[in-house]
């Protein structure tokens, strides 16, 4: 009866303070420079970039299987294969208290599709490479076409770089200014931000949906894990983010608890598969062969890390995660067999590394260095301020999920459209590659993609273009009474701030 | 005196325009700014369509030339990061980085011309000793530690004090804290040279002869003409504080300019550290001439020269 009562109690208490005004303060170890949602692509803009703008379709940021729901699109359908049909929402009310029409839509995205303003490359070539046009039927009805059928148009259409943004608002201030002063449709507005360093966030009263849990966000750029730890240890702030594992103990303190994630992302290295040494998949092979990922999860991530197996993620779901796939072998006795039928002769290789950009990145690269020696491979590591690709044989990396698909890593980072094949760095040379990679993306039938995607796994083994170190783990510090399931559905560092999807105690 | 000052704007003027011109061409030559904006990757294509938009495929000169037009007409252009227009970004972060600093410097003068003038008057005691040490230990240890152990100090162990940010008077202490010490020291330090040199004038011994007492001769004849000095000391402790203010303001998360340096040094966003560099030579040349000035309505016997 007692643990009833006070179920009840923390109950009515959760539900009188997600009613009250509250203020979430957030601190952030980096920042977004503006709010543009198609220009801002990056890790940092995520936890914001979501609780501001909409998308056409929305997904269950908790399902798996990805599932959607209506967004500010309350129906869409294929009419042809090329083409979607999408109506509109009425009477969405944006931040700039203008109304969201079709117009919004083909403004926000066309600019994207099109291809020819830079500042929308990056979105372009991770998300939309496929898409061409937004047509505007009616007001409340546009029709989107790809250049192809586009087997993840719901996963790519509901990603928040598809955010509708107003077209009154850019054409009246420029794109400069109006991405400084942002406008969305989400349940928090933007009362003020200043480039990497502050964004306040007020509910949004006219919001279409449920309204959002807390009356104001502050969102705070603090860079030094130190004063992020201490904000939240003297309660400056209610939630702060990127606390490295071995910093942990630190935030055990009273009213403090913390949240670790492994989130869905991939350190990787990328290995120059047209430099004269590397460009053998010999060496490459032996590479990876030699770096035991084990001692590196245990040694730098005390065990907390993850180990992939091969590049998948469980977030993928059904029928997509291939679980009890193992294609990742510890061999340096085969690593040098093969350097010796390569006739690999010691000549360097050099992996660039800027600062601090990956956690513990420099010193796995130090680890693997001397994994390496052992096998005969002569590492050479050259932190820089810029990268050399005319120098560097190997280059640190991340490859996180945008989206719960085996495209949604791989696409993403390896596809032709990407940054690695423009560089030369990435060049599969297998006479299969192309074509499973076509099934793999572009197959409609289910079964089709994930049999390509296995079979894509195993070309990639052979190509030996990267090596997967380990997925990191990281640190949340949160006020004890704040609940919240992290969003698997989303990229990583998406936090989930909007109606029904945090709890909390009133007067916290 | 407007001869002298007609003098120094010139001096200026060619000052300012010789730190524009070198600031220009070490930024272009010291890298390019796309792997800090696009630290995931970008494109060749990507790469070649922002040095179109940015003009960074132009010649070196006809960029230059485009820069210098652009100062001439008051238009220092918008950082490639974020878009700002970079004189206003300095506007808005101004007063941030006037108000931590200034707090510092009223604070160091406060402390440090005491503890400059007991170590002088008490040479050779405990009291000297430990104030020296101070200074020594103020001078040496970077600002980025002196800050961190102060919030680890008093903001994480002690609980007393906010670590980041400006929002309340409290928050002000540590970074004004942080700031000032190494100032303490050097004004500390200066203080006393000049004193124990004021000591040894021929005036003390005259006064101590005269039978005026120690406490009068400390304050009228020491302490008076060691401050003289002091005054160039303190133009270029002011000057100093842009570059304290750089390490105070990323440790402490103030939003103030120089944070604003700092980052735009890393990722070599021309605009902004190009308008930061000529804003700073500005300031010194002004301090400087203040400085001139000052020392001559403090001591006579100086005359505005060339």
């Amino acid at each position: 009866m007692k643990t009833l009562l006070a179920t009840t109690a923390l109950a009515t208490l959760m539900v009188a303070g997600a009613a009250q005004a509250q203020e979430l303060r957030i601190a952030l170890p980096t920042f977004i420079s503006n709010f543009d949602p198609q220009d801002q692509t990056g890790n940092n803009g995520a936890p914001m970039l979501y609780q501001v703008y909409d998308t056409l379709i929305e997904r269950d940021p908790f399902a798996n299987p990805l599932e959607f729901h209506p967004g500010l699109a309350t129906a869409w359908t294929q009419i042809e294969p090329t083409v979607w049909e999408l109506t509109l929402r009425d009477g969405v009310v944006m931040h700039d208290g203008t109304v969201m029409d079709a117009g919004d839509v083909e403004f926000s995205l066309d600019r994207m599709f099109h291809h020819e303003d830079p500042e929308f490359f990056a979105a372009w070539g991770r998300w939309f490479y496929n898409f061409a046009d937004v047509e505007v039927v009616d007001p409340l009805t546009v029709r989107i076409h790809t250049h192809r059928e586009e087997p993840l148009f719901e996963t790519l259409i509901s990603a928040r770089s598809a955010g509708i943004t107003s077209r009154e608002h850019y054409e009246a201030l420029g794109f400069d200014e109006a991405a400084l002063q942002p406008v969305g449709t989400g349940p928090y507005r933007v009362v003020d931000f200043t480039p990497r360093d502050q964004a306040e966030l007020e509910r949004f009263d006219d919001f279409w949906g449920e309204p959002a849990p807390f009356e104001r966000l502050v969102f705070q750029h603090v860079e030094e894990v130190a004063s992020r730890i201490t904000g939240m240890v003297n309660g400056e702030f209610d939630l702060v983010a990127n606390i490295p594992p071995d910093q942990e103990s630190a935030l055990q303190v009273d009213g403090v608890r913390t949240l670790g994630v492994t989130w869905p992302m991939f350190h990787v290295w990328i290995i120059d598969q047209t430099d004269e040494v590397t460009g053998d998949a010999r060496v490459r092979q032996a590479m990876r062969l030699c770096t035991d990922r084990q001692a590196l999860v245990d040694g730098l991530w005390g065990g907390r890390g993850h180990l992939p197996l091969a590049h998948q993620f469980e977030e993928y779901g059904e029928p997509y995660y291939m679980p009890g796939l193992d294609l990742v072998r510890y061999d340096p006795e085969a690593a040098r067999r093969l350097l010796a039928e390569a006739g690999y002769d010691g000549a360097p290789i050099v992996a660039q590394f800027t600062e601090n950009y990956y956690l513990y990145g420099d010193l796995a690269a130090q680890v693997i260095q001397q994994q390496w020696a052992e096998c005969g491979l002569n590492l050479e590591l050259d932190q820089i301020e810029s990268y050399d690709y005319e120098v560097l044989d190997i280059r640190a990396w991340s490859n996180p999920m945008y989206y719960p698909d085996p495209m949604g890593a791989m696409d993403t980072h390896w596809s032709t459209n990407s940054w690695t094949y423009s560089r030369d760095l990435w060049r599969p040379s297998h006479p299969d590659w192309d074509a499973t990679y076509e099934q793999a993306r572009f197959a409609t039938d289910v079964d089709a993609r994930r049999d390509a995607y296995r079979r894509l796994l195993d070309l990639a083994e052979e190509e030996s273009g990267w090596i997967l170190l380990y997925e990191p783990h990281e640190v949340y510090g949160v006020r004890d009474d704040i609940a919240f399931e992290l969003p698997r559905a989303h990229r990583p560092y998406v936090l989930p701030l909007r109606a029904g999807q945090i709890t909390f105690a009133a007067g916290g | 005196m407007t001869r002298f000052l007609a003098w120094r704007l010139g001096r200026a003027l060619i000052t300012t325009f010789l730190v524009l011109v070198i600031a220009f061409v070490t930024l272009r030559y010291s890298g390019e700014p796309f792997d800090r904006m696009f630290p995931q990757g970008l494109t060749v294509e990507h790469q070649q369509a922002l040095e179109r938009e940015w003009g960074l495929d132009r010649p070196f000169l006809e960029q230059f030339a485009a820069y210098l037009g652009g100062v001439l007409q008051g238009d220092f252009g918008r950082s490639l990061f974020t878009g700002e227009r970079v004189w206003l970004m300095y506007a808005e972060r101004m007063p941030a980085t006037l108000a931590v600093g200034s707090l510092a410097l009223v604070l160091a003068i406060a402390v440090g011309i005491p503890l400059g003038a007991v170590s002088a008057l008490y040479r050779g005691s405990v009291a000297e000793r430990a104030a020296m040490g101070f200074a020594f230990l103020g001078y040496a240890v970077p600002h980025f530690v002196i800050g961190i152990g102060l919030i680890l100090w008093l903001g994480y162990y002690a609980r007393l004090l906010p670590g980041t940010g400006l929002d309340t008077p409290t928050h002000y202490v540590l970074p004004v804290i942080t700031l000032a010490i190494p100032m303490v020291a050097g004004i500390a330090r200066y203080m006393r040279a000049a004193m124990l040199d004021a000591i040894g004038q021929d005036y003390v011994t005259t006064a101590a002869s005269k039978g005026i007492g120690p406490g009068r001769i400390a304050r009228v004849h020491i302490l008076r003409n060691a401050l003289t000095p002091l005054v160039s000391v303190l133009g270029l402790e002011i000057a100093g504080l842009v570059n304290g203010s750089i390490f105070v303001e990323a440790v402490f998360s103030l939003p103030g300019v120089g944070r604003i340096l700092i980052g735009a040094v890393e990722d070599r966003d021309f605009a902004v550290l190009q308008f930061g560099v000529i804003a700073y030579a500005g300031l010194v040349v002004v301090i400087n001439l203040v400085v001139d000035l000052l020392y001559v309505a403090v001591d006579p016997r100086i005359r505005l020269e060339h």
